[in-house]
């Protein structure tokens, strides 16, 4: 049980060290940060946390960022109005979540390889629809998504809350949900089963395409620019969130709570080695450090019980 | 005496695998070993093969008191285990699989692989094996694959071998190639040790037989000794329900009609029907088409030809899920690959099929589903700790009968049994047979695939029997198993060395 509770205890201990280490650290300018900052990963972690929970992968999503950010972003540009803008870039999220479901259970090809292609062609038709260059021309509202609050809390807390909870909801209370486990767990007897393992399977994927149309559009919100260039390297992080808190690679494991923590315990991290002033390549160890162990310790528990 | 373990014990944490394990094997002997699931068969012969450490007891080999630390000390005495088939390289020939780990060596750590093929060409030649050094093994029937492992394991002079259930998932026939096999090398005054599930084994090669129960020996001696049923009373520590009889009852309307069915070249004009509280026997040698027929009723695979009833309503079954929609269950042979999510709970498993069932605008009633999913654990009697408890962690028995449970909650009226007592122990195969008589009758129709002849006779109101894709006997209750295997084998051969159907499956598939 100790063990189960490794991942929350890890994440109070680090917040408990890093209050005493730093007097900046719990300030509410401080603190706010960290939520804004980590916000963009942890919405689109909770998406990978169900394809992890089905047993698949999806490399795509930083590059599926930055192709709904920009297109979100050029949408107002044009002068459309900014939830239309929004919307145009949480569609772009969901036909690349879509495409990848599709490409997996129809051509029947393994999800790393769909999701590196992907990957790529999203990234490409990024930059070339960008020309390379971002874009700048965003009403100044648009900020809000980002950097605003709502009653004395940042608005993206708000919008983590919600998909947080939507995604729970998803993953433990509904078939689509407890389909995602039988199909990591064990997909042939999943068919065997009669579950319609494909049109569950995309589901998942467009789901996780949608999170990521809105993860776009919080990062381009948080920057005031449409990046071609934005999310890269997001994917890893991504992952690193859901593995840390408990999601395994080989599917049928994995929840929200862990999820959260996961992203919180990167984002900790990161922000108390800033405060420390401890150079950011030893950060980039440190995290990858982390992700290690807290694998090492899922799997001693879990061949312990097995 | 070759082997003698005096007393062995072992615990793995809180659980006694073994407390009083004794056995010994004298040359030029086949020596079986039975008991139920988790008595301590597979422990014991671990500690001989050096693959587990007892913590207290005596080994005795050629009479000197021994201990093995590694798997590797005891092959250097001459102990060698015959791994199941799942241990082979799949993509490698063989030659390559027969000396993996052990290839012979040119300069530089380079595998000579004209002497590693001379080499396996001569064991096989010794042996009269039907195999050829470059076959690769992803093409050889289990059999063949069988005796991959057996050659893997004498290749380096073995004087004691251990077969762990070889014959679990082989034919009739094929088992008796492997007997054939075993007994050769008893003529070579090898001492073997042959675990099996199977009695009917024990008259066909055992010479002396020790049963374990609870981790002890409760007897050793030879194997003509005890009937049948006092060696089952041995195993069970309990008098059992002698053979289990099913009660005739007549059948009701009819539940599955099954016209002209073809998927050349595995199943060809298939026609037969099922009736409601008909328990109908499906016999045939491995290759016949008995799990071919099974998944092309279940929507697994496609069908070229023919037409499907269910309830008198004509379906098309394209899909799995077409099936389980129509009524039809299907209880896989292969129960963990096809049957279960091992690392999900129990009552997930459960309710898998019917989670509609459980759910209300959409969403699961968790309550509800655990309360369900307790009233099948209770109604089965599959032991287990709590609806939250991993597959996994149940016994290959129990775990049968969640699959069972997945099915009834379903409330599905066809069910179509594939191997429903494989691998599982004498006492829990009862309980199965038990529930599929229970099923029946409450108004269900059971298509029941058995490669034991004598399970089916117990079970089966009628026997249809299949030969090469086709149908070729129809047989009633209380036809005998000459009969069966008449219209099974009607011009058979070696199973392993001749084609055994059109489309040329031999030992080489």
């Amino acid at each position: 049980m100790i063990q189960r509770l490794l991942p929350f205890l890890t994440l109070i201990v680090l917040f408990v060290v890093l209050s005493l280490a730093s007097p900046y650290f719990l300030t509410y300018t401080n603190l706010s940060s960290v939520v804004r900052q980590t916000a963009v990963i942890n919405v689109m972690a909770l998406g990978m946390t169900i394809i992890i929970v089905a047993g698949g992968i999806d490399l795509s999503v930083g590059a599926v960022l930055a192709f709904s950010g920009l297109l979100g972003t050029m949408a107002m540009e044009a002068g459309l109005p900014i939830p239309y803008g929004i919307a145009i870039g949480l569609l772009c999220g969901l036909f690349w979540g879509t495409t990848n479901g599709l490409l997996i259970t129809q051509l029947k090809i393994n999800p790393f390889i769909v999701t590196l292609g992907t990957l790529g062609i999203a990234r490409g038709l990024t930059l070339i629809i960008s020309n390379g260059l971002p874009v700048h021309g965003i009403p100044q509202q648009f900020s809000f998504l980002g950097e605003g609050n709502l009653l004395g809390v940042p608005v993206v807390l708000w919008i983590l809350v919600f998909c947080a909870g939507l995604t729970h909801l998803i993953l433990e209370h509904t078939r689509m949900g407890r389909y995602a486990f039988a199909i990591g767990s064990n997909p042939e007897a999943a068919y065997y089963t009669g579950i319609p393992v494909a049109f569950h399977t995309t589901a998942v994927y467009a789901y996780s395409g949608l999170l990521c149309g809105l993860a776009g559009m919080i990062e381009a919100s948080r920057l005031m620019t449409g990046q071609p260039t934005a999310g890269q390297g997001y994917e890893l992080q991504v992952i690193a969130a859901v593995v840390i808190g408990g999601g395994s690679l080989r599917g049928g494991e994995g929840s929200v709570i862990g999820t959260l923590i996961g992203a919180f315990i990167m984002g900790l991290l990161s922000n108390g080695s800033d405060l420390l002033g401890i150079s950011p390549y030893l950060q980039q160890a440190i995290i990858g450090a982390v992700i290690v162990l807290a694998v090492a310790v899922d799997e001693l528990r879990k061949r312990k019980i097995a | 005496m070759l082997l003698e373990l005096r007393g062995v014990r072992k615990r793995f944490g809180g659980i006694t695998a073994l407390r009083d394990g004794n056995l010994s094997v004298v040359p030029g002997e086949i020596h079986l070993l039975v008991g139920e699931n988790g008595a301590g068969k597979s422990t014991l012969v671990k500690i001989a093969a050096g693959m587990v450490s007892p913590d207290g007891g005596e080994i005795l080999w050629k009479g000197r008191r021994v201990r093995f630390e590694r798997p590797a000390d005891a092959a250097a005495e001459g102990i060698a285990m015959v791994h199941q088939e799942s241990l082979l390289a799949p993509h490698l020939s063989v030659a390559e699989n027969i000396f993996l780990g052990r290839e012979p060596r040119l300069p530089l750590g380079l595998v000579n692989r004209r002497r590693m093929r001379e080499a396996a060409a001569r064991l096989i030649r010794q042996h009269r094996f039907p195999l050829d050094p470059d076959w690769r093994v992803e093409r050889l029937n289990p059999a063949g694959k069988q005796l991959v492992e057996i050659c893997r394991a004498i290749q380096h002079g073995s004087s004691l071998l251990i077969f762990d259930e070889p014959t679990s998932a082989l034919s009739a026939a094929e088992a008796q190639e492997v007997f054939a096999i075993v007994r050769r090398l008893r003529e070579q005054q090898m001492g073997v040790i042959y675990i099996t599930h199977r009695l009917e084994e024990l008259q066909a090669i055992g010479d002396r037989l020790t049963i374990l129960r609870d981790g002890e020996t409760v007897y050793s001696g030879p194997t003509g000794e005890l009937s049948t049923q006092r060696i089952i009373q041995y195993m069970v520590g309990r008098e059992v329900a002698a053979i289990y009889q099913r009660a005739r009852q007549a059948p009701g309307e009819e539940l599955l009609r099954v016209e002209g069915l073809t998927r050349k070249p595995v199943l060809e004009a298939i026609s037969f029907s099922l009736r409601a509280g008909e328990i109908l026997g499906l016999a045939g040698l491995v290759g016949a088409g008995r799990t071919e027929l099974c998944r092309a009723l279940f929507g697994l695979d496609p069908i070229e030809e023919g037409r499907i009833w269910v309830r008198g309503r004509l379906v098309r079954l394209r899909h799995p899920r077409d099936a389980v929609r129509a009524g039809l269950a299907l209880i896989p042979e292969d129960r963990q690959r096809h049957g279960l999510a091992l690392r999900l709970p129990l009552a997930w498993n459960v309710t898998a099929a019917a989670l509609e069932q459980v759910s209300r605008f959409g969403f699961l009633r968790r309550l509800e589903e655990r309360r369900q999913c307790r009233d099948y654990i209770g109604r089965l009697r599959i032991r287990a700790e709590s609806p939250n408890q991993l597959a996994s962690r149940l016994s290959g028995g129990n775990q049968q009968k969640v699959v069972i449970a997945k099915w009834l909650l379903r409330r599905a009226s066809v069910f179509l049994f594939d191997e429903p007592a494989r691998g599982i122990d004498v006492g829990a195969k009862a309980e199965v047979f038990q529930l599929m008589d229970e099923l029946a009758r409450a108004g269900a129709g059971i298509l029941m695939v058995s490669s034991e002849l004598p399970e089916l006779l117990q079970v089966a109101d009628r026997i249809l029997v299949m030969r090469q894709g086709r149908l070729t006997a129809e047989l009633p209750r209380g036809t005998t198993q000459e009969e069966i295997m008449r219209y099974a084998a009607l011009q058979t051969q070696s199973a392993l060395r001749e084609p055994q159907n059109a489309s040329g499956e031999s030992i080489q598939q």
